[in-house]
């Protein structure tokens, strides 16, 4: 059965016809291109070379940059992009948000005339892949207090330190590393060939299997003194990187559920127990709604959100209740998604198993479910409870 | 060279197909698309461009909802649009084919690609009858197109295989399915199309006088409903199964 995108309240109606272009464009490369490839490179635990060349092609890297050979579209065509990515798979949605958000932003904001020039086009075009080291083996939560440091020795900095749950990290050539430099925090380009660098990688996952998840090593790794981003310092840096990309990912779960509720639909209609099909029991009509009206909400806060981001009109904590709401009830949708598939949910002829255990991730990542809400409860209150100090 | 593309929209594949009064309900129809034929037509008149620096020209015919297919078209590489409003979709093959072929004369293309026919009426007429009009050669069936010295190689699929023929100008061409699918747009393409205008002309503006239809639609009815499925349990069934598979199913 062909794909039926779930848009209970048309609100896909509400973007410019060049959005639904790209989102139509985007929506065939998964059919025909991710789909039918997607179970062997989890199996394979890869992500396919030719997604990042594809992904190039269609201009889509970057996509709400402008300039340097970025593709200059809105922000709601850019979550238009990470919705449809990720209805494929959240591995592919990680990739698309790690080159745009998280590595070529920072270039494109905070970057030299000169970085901007010679990286964008190339990551832009997929030609280079890009990632980002903010995290840290024993910092998630907590990236203030990193360990990685930089020390400036006249004619080179110096990286020392380890990034961990690096995306992208082992296949890209372009590493936006954000280290303690006289205890500040900055960013720098570090290329896959420094000396000193490496970006071993981690196995072992039981989700997003078909995306590639690194730690960076930097032992005595000497940078070229114009690789700094002289643009920012301290944690503005990777933070504006992470709320687009979380921005970003409020649009993506949006896809994942979509993608759960289409199987589960099919699924209720055609599987026959105790003589009817089980979608006509109220218990499964019960679970079926309930998705529906949770995707939808999710539809209308992150198509709000986009207008405020085009706007200007957003501020951090709006991209916080989004990415917290709708990767929660992504995972919830792919749960109950995989309850009405009975056994056969477990299996890789449905999407959903997969999806269930990719959102795992998802809620982890980019500000965990439980960091969000203290971001909105220190909006509520003013007060932060993200730390005290204890007697 | 200047090369036309005719393409028609059409209910996708996958929509739901109503009948009200007698005739498809076409305001119930969830999604339109290009017709598949037409797609293929598309793929090769952009490969032609390409190979020949052609000027590519998209022409339909349809009411306002339409012009969404010649967007789609600029965005993989059309160079300009051409939309003959028309708002009677009752009108017949006959005049189709003459404000088609009016357009084509009207952008002075003497190289013309189409579907074989189109998803929506199955006709087939749309090609043979302009190139009739025009005088053009036409060619059908085609599943491949490409340029050579004198003109240009098509393959086409014969009653007992594949037939590769040459064709000069002015020809055209009217695709069976294609050996490419249809490119995929990219984002700057789709940023151009956007820009690109579309020239809506009316049958006056072709001059075109429209003749009463000689066609005309009785009634659309839907496929008769596929026999229920019969079930056969144990071994005594066996002889009952294969006379059906032999005489009812004719598979054996």
């Amino acid at each position: 059965m062909p794909y039926d995108a779930l848009d209970f309240y048309d609100v896909d109606s509400l973007l410019t016809e060049e959005e639904r272009m790209v989102r139509d464009m985007v929506r065939d490369f998964v059919d025909n291109e991710v789909l039918p490839k997607i179970e062997h490179a989890c199996r394979d635990g890869v992500f396919p070379d030719e997604w990042r060349e594809e992904l190039g092609n269609m201009g889509v890297l970057g996509a709400p940059l402008k300039g340097y050979g970025c593709p200059g579209l809105s922000y709601a065509a850019y979550g238009v992009i990470c919705r449809e990515l990720e209805r494929g798979d959240s591995g592919l949605r990680s990739f698309a948000s790690v080159q745009g958000s998280l590595a070529m932003y920072p270039i494109w904001d905070f970057g030299s005339e000169e970085q901007k020039n010679h990286y964008l086009p190339k990551m832009a075009s997929g030609e280079w892949i890009g990632c980002f080291g903010l995290t840290e083996p024993d910092y998630g939560s907590n990236p203030g207090d990193m360990i990685t440091r930089a020390e400036d020795m006249g004619d080179h900095y110096l990286l020392n330190g380890a990034k961990m749950w690096i995306t992208n990290g082992t296949i890209a050539q372009v590493a936006v590393v954000w280290a303690k430099l006289d205890g500040v925090i900055r960013g720098f380009i570090v290329e896959k060939d420094d000396e000193g660098f490496s970006a071993p990688e981690m196995k072992g996952k039981h989700s997003l299997k078909a995306s590639v998840t690194s730690e960076l090593v930097f032992q005595d790794c000497k940078i070229p003194k114009d690789r700094i981003l002289p643009g920012v310092k301290g944690l503005r840096g990777p933070f504006s990187c992470l709320n687009n990309a979380r921005y970003g990912i409020s649009w993506g779960a949006i896809g994942a559920a979509q993608a759960c509720f289409d199987s589960a639909r099919e699924y209720a209609l055609s599987r026959i127990q105790f003589e009817h099909p089980i979608a006509s029991y109220q218990l499964v009509q019960n679970k079926l709604s309930w998705m529906l009206r949770e995707i939808t909400k999710a539809q209308l806060l992150a198509f709000h959100l986009s207008q405020k981001k085009d706007a200007g009109t957003w501020i951090p904590e709006h991209i916080s209740l989004a990415k917290m709401n709708n990767v929660d009830i992504a995972l919830e949708i792919a749960r109950v998604a995989r309850d009405i598939h009975g056994a056969n949910g477990i299996l890789d002829e449905y999407p959903v198993m997969r999806h269930m255990a990719n959102l795992e991730s998802v809620k982890t990542y980019e500000g965990t479910h439980d960091i969000h809400n203290l971001i909105l409860g220190r909006h509520i209150t003013g007060i932060q409870a993200f730390t005290r100090s204890l007697e | 060279m200047t090369i036309a593309v005719l393409l028609k929209q059409v209910p996708d594949t996958t929509a739901r197909i109503t009948i009200s009064g007698g005739v498809v309900d076409e305001a119930a129809v969830g999604k339109w698309s290009m017709s598949p034929y037409d797609e293929y037509a598309l793929e090769y008149a952009l490969q032609l461009k390409e190979s020949g620096g052609a000027d590519l020209i998209a022409i339909t015919c349809g009411p306002a909802r339409a012009s969404k297919i010649l967007t789609d078209a600029a965005a993989v590489g059309a160079d300009s649009l051409i939309h003959v409003l028309t708002e009677d979709s009752g009108m017949d093959s006959s005049n189709v084919q003459s404000l088609l072929a009016a357009a084509i004369g009207r952008v002075g293309a003497d190289v013309v690609l189409c579907g074989k026919q189109a998803a929506d009426t199955n006709a087939g007429s749309t090609g043979p009858g302009v190139a009739s009009i025009l005088g053009f050669t036409c060619v059908g069936m085609v599943s491949e197109v490409s340029t050579d010295a004198d003109g240009f190689i098509a393959m086409r699929m014969g009653p007992s295989g594949n037939e590769k023929v040459s064709v000069s100008k002015p020809c055209l061409f009217a695709f069976d399915k294609g050996s490419m699918e249809m490119r995929r747009p990219n984002v700057r393409g789709i940023m151009m199309a956007k820009k690109k205008a579309v020239e809506t002309l009316t049958p006056s503006d072709l001059g075109v006088s429209l003749i009463d239809s000689r066609v005309s639609l009785e009634s659309h009815s839907a496929p008769a409903e596929k026999p229920p499925g019969q079930k056969f349990e144990g071994a005594s069934s066996v002889p009952t199964v294969v006379s059906k598979l032999r005489d009812e199913a004719n598979v054996i």
